[in-house]
């Protein structure tokens, strides 16, 4: 599994073109490329393999969104970036559950990162808000939001799946669900 | 409520583009005239942005969820968890130090050999110009190997003995040759072209311009008669006509040629180059010029070059005669003012008269 995970490992270029693309394939090989490098990172400083996921994932969707924003320079190996990204985020949780963080083992170049992962935060706040919104609309109006926000089904779809005796209930519904998860949501 | 909720939809409408054009035109008169419905517009925007980032975002993770399913995590975390063993941890810490030093470690050894292997070279370089001197003085010396598998059985036990040539300068008996035939010799003998050998002593030796007197020690030896050819005082000019008579093979062998250079081996003064092609056994042969006069002694030829030869001059014959003292001579010793016997006869004459002069030098 490892000698697999090495030999794809795509070139840089390649990782933003298809970024770029929206090619899944390339996703998927830059997940695979640099997991292990992050996991022996995690490993090895305190944290478990779930630790090292939700890390390595979210430093996957910091690059991800920035080469989308089309702001992304390479000025540095991806490798690097990405070590980077997840030492400076590990580092964080480290610092928030007062584990100690004396001293960390590296195993790459570290390349300033600070900004990228700030940003990151601020756009993940507004995640997480819309997140906890929508737990907090309960059913059926999460399924009905998500499935026509998020799953793009169509109101006839919708219509169908909950039975709603025509698609008109069915508008009607949403736009009731809408308007409370809209009253959570831009809740103070 | 009903109207607020037709109002939401028509403004999902509005920002997802889907009204048409009348509609579009009767909203944003609406928005103009009523501020609570432009706000609405704005914040559902605000929304729906929101809901677009936050469903791709979804997505995103969703593919990275399914992505980090096909790995093997646990296989992995068993290979890059912190190793029991401090060496090992160590190790995994530092591979890429430890990899910059060992290169360093091997380029330092790898330098430090080739340095002491240049230093080698320099010594060999020096070894070979040892060498090179050795040869100006010796050249490839024209010693003939005789073989003694098939001469007769009496001297079974002689493993080495060499041969090469030389010629008499006295009636009595002396004969001169080069150094480097006899050196090292237990015995010597000579051997005149009747086949009768006699036996010699060395009574004088060169060793700068390699060259031996021998005298002929040996009851059966009976005087020659008057030595035809006479010594030669001036140098010779490029392009004169030589010839040399000499012992290559049990047979006396004529080579002739002509004085190709006033200089020997490496601009060597005291020879001459001759254009004779010589082998083995040639060595301590005598040249002459066409009127009988003594040149000088064949002495060596140049490793590469064929068919040429180095001769030492004739006024270093002179010289070691002079070594000698004069009485033993006798009166009929070679000289520089008689005139040569052989001036004016055909070469074939010549060599009839000259060959009792020359001998095969056997050293043992």
């Amino acid at each position: 599994m490892n000698n697999s995970l090495k030999s794809s490992v795509p070139t840089d270029r390649e990782v933003i073109l298809g970024i770029l693309n929206n090619s899944e394939d390339t996703l998927n090989k830059l997940y695979k490329a640099y997991y292990a490098m992050v996991l022996q990172f995690i490993l090895n400083n305190n944290g478990d393999e779930d630790d090292a996921k939700d890390v390595y994932q979210e430093a996957i969707i910091i690059l991800y969104n920035k080469i989308k924003e089309g702001n992304f320079e390479l000025s540095s190996k991806l490798k690097t970036y990405i070590y980077s990204v997840c030492r400076r985020i590990w580092l964080k949780k480290l610092s928030l559950n007062s584990k100690k963080t004396g001293s960390i083992t590296d195993y790459e170049d570290v390349f300033a990162v600070e900004e990228d992962v700030e940003h990151h935060e601020e756009k993940d706040a507004a995640f997480v808000k819309m997140q906890s919104a929508l737990d907090h609309l309960g059913e059926p109006c999460k399924t009905i939001i998500q499935d026509f926000y998020i799953h793009n089904l169509s109101m006839q779809d919708i219509c169908e799946k909950f039975g709603y005796t025509n698609t008109d209930n069915a508008k009607t519904q949403k736009y009731k669900c809408l308007q409370r998860l809209k009253k959570i949501f831009f809740q103070p | 409520m009903r109207n607020d909720l037709e109002l939401d939809a028509i403004i999902e409408d509005y920002l997802l583009g889907k009204l048409n054009a009348q509609e579009t035109e009767a909203l944003e008169q609406l928005r103009r005239n009523d501020a609570t419905v432009d706000h609405k517009v704005v914040s559902h925007k605000f929304f729906l942005e929101s809901m677009g980032i936050f469903a791709e975002q979804l997505r995103l993770k969703d593919q990275l969820n399914e992505i980090h399913s096909e790995i093997d995590v646990e296989g992995l975390a068993s290979t890059l968890r912190p190793h029991p063993s401090r060496v090992v941890q160590l190790w995994r810490k530092h591979k890429s130090a430890i990899a910059v030093a060992a290169s360093f470690i091997v380029l330092s050894l790898v330098s430090i050999y080739s340095i002491q292997h240049n230093t080698k070279q320099a010594e060999r370089y020096r070894q070979l110009s040892n060498q090179v001197n050795n040869a100006i003085k010796t050249q490839n010396s024209l010693i003939r190997k005789i073989k003694h598998n098939n001469t007769t059985s009496d001297k079974p036990n002689i493993q080495n003995s060499f041969g090469g040539t030389g010629f008499a300068i006295s009636t009595n008996g002396y004969i001169l040759t080069n150094l480097h035939i006899i050196n090292g010799a237990d015995s010597l003998y000579v051997q005149n072209s009747k086949g009768e050998s006699f036996k010699v002593k060395s009574v004088y030796t060169d060793p700068q311009n390699d060259i031996a007197i021998l005298k002929i020690n040996d009851k059966h030896f009976s005087n020659l008669s008057s030595i035809p050819y006479t010594i030669k005082r001036t140098t010779s000019n490029i392009g004169e006509i030589v010839y040399t008579l000499g012992y290559p093979k049990d047979d006396a062998v004529l080579g002739e040629g002509y004085v190709s250079s006033k200089n020997g081996f490496i601009g060597d003064t005291t020879q001459y180059q001759v254009a004779i092609s010589v082998n083995p056994g040639n060595s301590g042969g005598p040249i002459l010029d066409n009127n009988g006069n003594l040149v000088g002694i064949i002495s060596g030829k140049p490793d590469q070059t064929e068919g040429a030869a180095f001769a030492i001059k004739s006024k270093y014959i002179l010289e070691a005669m002079r070594a000698i003292p004069q009485d033993s001579l006798g009166v009929n010793k070679l000289s520089v003012n008689k005139k040569s016997l052989l001036s004016g006869l055909k070469r074939t004459k010549q060599i009839e008269k000259i060959q009792d002069y020359v001998f095969m030098i056997k050293a043992y």
